[in-house]
């Protein structure tokens, strides 16, 4: 845990907006302004002791995406020009978002979204979210493997099938799981 | 279609912001109306259903896979409020823990994937579904859901960059309907395969979304229907009015709406012939009409092969509609 970590969620949340939200109001054309942030945010990503490495691999993954929308905006009067600022604000604004999200711990997130007066079911809605999606995440993948074990050579067509009635499994074990989940909420005197 | 920070101006991602938190709100709210605590517990193991199903990715074409989106078969699933929430959860996680699509656009993110692709998915499979669907009749209404949903989605996404500024219309509207009408059909095919097997193994949950405590009354359901026929007509219509900005300035005075979409990047346009662009997207809509018919019609053929035939010889298959749901 560093000092960036402990830093309080809705500090974390608030800076990051505004700084998104002053990238976004750059003009495309004239988004060099936007690197003067860049030492910052290593800056901050060294101190909360992130590994550059997985840093910039998650920012590499994100980067075709950005490609592809910037491209749409070749087209226009200065279009190189424009492409290309609006690329660079927009993969300064995912560092920054991946750095809010990897010193974020889930739970200060949610009571910052509480205090914001977010809706308490959405709030709920989240947190067993973020409580159950790697259990479910898990549970695919599982089941992907049991699936690649007895479909060693199949054709195309049954591997959709395949692929279709194993998510279909999983939605019905999901409902499962979410009345054992209430039964053990109400055996310990949750409403 | 995650929208990343930095391509929405600052009064499209407010504005579409306001929008999906209305539609939220709207939710939340009548979900409250009928609450007990299962409903949140089932809806928040269900996001995490639709996390980890977008993780699954299909082969499409030569190397390349894509991804479900889900927000048809989750309104398939679980009615309309709830799949709202859902979807927007898992929007508002994959945007905070994952970074995938920006915070500033997140609002702009939740109105195409939540409420747009559910309120359109949803009110497409009840429309087709009718009163007491045979299981051939839900699973074409939920794969042609699926497709319009991601349809819609990706209308409503290209509307929102070019009203930023972001791209020109007549660039970015062909290159999103191009690409997401392949997605959509990967959609349409995995929602059938799902609902088809919860069908086989568990027909009752499909009626979460239907009768159970997630219901919505049959009095408001022509309400839902009217509502999300005039959202997809909107996000159909909205690119065209924008081509024409007189009609479209005029309807915004008219409503008061002076907030809403300024055209001031329209100045690009204008140098080009209005005619020349109101027929190219006059061409799309068209060949988009041909498209979706020849959409649906492949949409039974996949729930005739996915749903196996009653034993009953009595049954008069070839005209595909149920005769005893038409009431």
């Amino acid at each position: 845990m560093s000092c960036v970590h402990r830093a309080p969620a809705g500090l974390k949340l608030g800076v990051s907006l505004a700084l998104i939200l002053g990238l976004a109001a750059l003009p495309a054309q004239d988004s060099w302004w936007a690197l003067v942030v860049l030492p910052a945010l290593f800056a901050v990503a060294m101190l909360a002791r992130l590994e550059l490495k997985a840093l910039l691999v998650r920012l590499a993954l994100g980067a075709p995406f950005l490609l592809g929308v910037a491209s749409l905006s070749l087209f226009q009067a200065h279009g190189l020009r424009e492409s290309l600022g609006s690329f660079t604000k927009s993969a300064i604004c995912l560092l920054t978002l991946q750095l809010l999200g990897s010193t974020t711990p889930m739970p200060e997130l949610l009571h910052t979204l509480r205090r914001l007066h977010v809706p308490e079911l959405l709030c709920e809605v989240i947190a067993l979210l973020s409580r159950y999606f790697s259990l479910l995440t898990d549970e695919a993948r599982r089941m992907r493997r049991a699936r690649a074990g007895r479909t060693l050579r199949a054709s195309r067509v049954r591997l959709w099938l395949a692929l279709g009635n194993s998510l279909g499994l999983l939605f019905i074990r999901t409902v499962s799981r979410a009345e054992r989940v209430q039964t053990a909420m109400r055996s310990r005197g949750g409403a | 279609m995650h929208i990343p920070d930095g391509f929405l101006s600052a009064r499209v991602a407010l504005g579409y912001a306001a929008l999906s938190s209305l539609g939220l709100g709207v939710a939340c709210y009548r979900l409250r109306a009928q609450r007990d605590r299962g409903a949140s517990v089932l809806l928040g193991v269900s996001a995490a259903f639709v996390f980890a199903a977008q993780m699954v990715n299909f082969p499409v074409a030569a190397g390349t896979s894509g991804h479900l989106v889900g927000s048809a078969l989750a309104g398939a699933l679980l009615g309309l409020p709830g799949a709202l929430i859902v979807m927007s959860a898992v929007i508002i996680m994959q945007c905070f823990v994952f970074a995938d699509g920006g915070v500033f656009a997140l609002g702009a993110n939740v109105f195409n994937m939540g409420l747009v692709g559910c309120v359109v998915g949803f009110c497409c499979y009840r429309l087709l579904c009718g009163a007491a669907p045979s299981p051939t009749r839900r699973v074409a209404a939920v794969a042609f859901a699926g497709w319009c949903a991601t349809l819609a989605g990706a209308l409503s996404c290209a509307g929102q960059l070019s009203l930023s500024g972001a791209a020109r219309l007549t660039v970015v509207l062909p290159a999103m309907l191009g690409v997401h009408a392949l997605i959509g059909v990967g959609e349409a095919i995995i929602s059938a395969l799902v609902v088809a097997s919860v069908l086989r193994f568990r027909p009752e949950l499909l009626e979460i979304g239907g009768q159970g405590g997630l219901a919505i009354r049959p009095r408001t359901r022509a309400v839902w229907a009217g509502l999300g026929l005039s959202v997809a007509v909107a996000a159909l219509l909205a690119p065209l009015a924008y081509v024409a900005p007189d009609g479209f300035s005029r309807v915004t005075q008219a409503l008061g709406l002076a907030a809403g979409g300024k055209p001031h990047s329209l100045a690009p346009l204008s140098e080009y012939g209005v005619p020349g662009i109101a027929s190219g997207v006059l061409a799309t809509v068209l060949a988009g009409c041909v498209g979706t018919l020849l959409l649906f019609g492949s949409c039974w053929l996949l729930a005739l092969a996915l749903v196996p035939r009653p034993p009953r010889p009595s049954d008069t298959e070839p005209s595909g509609v149920p005769v005893e749901s038409s009431g």
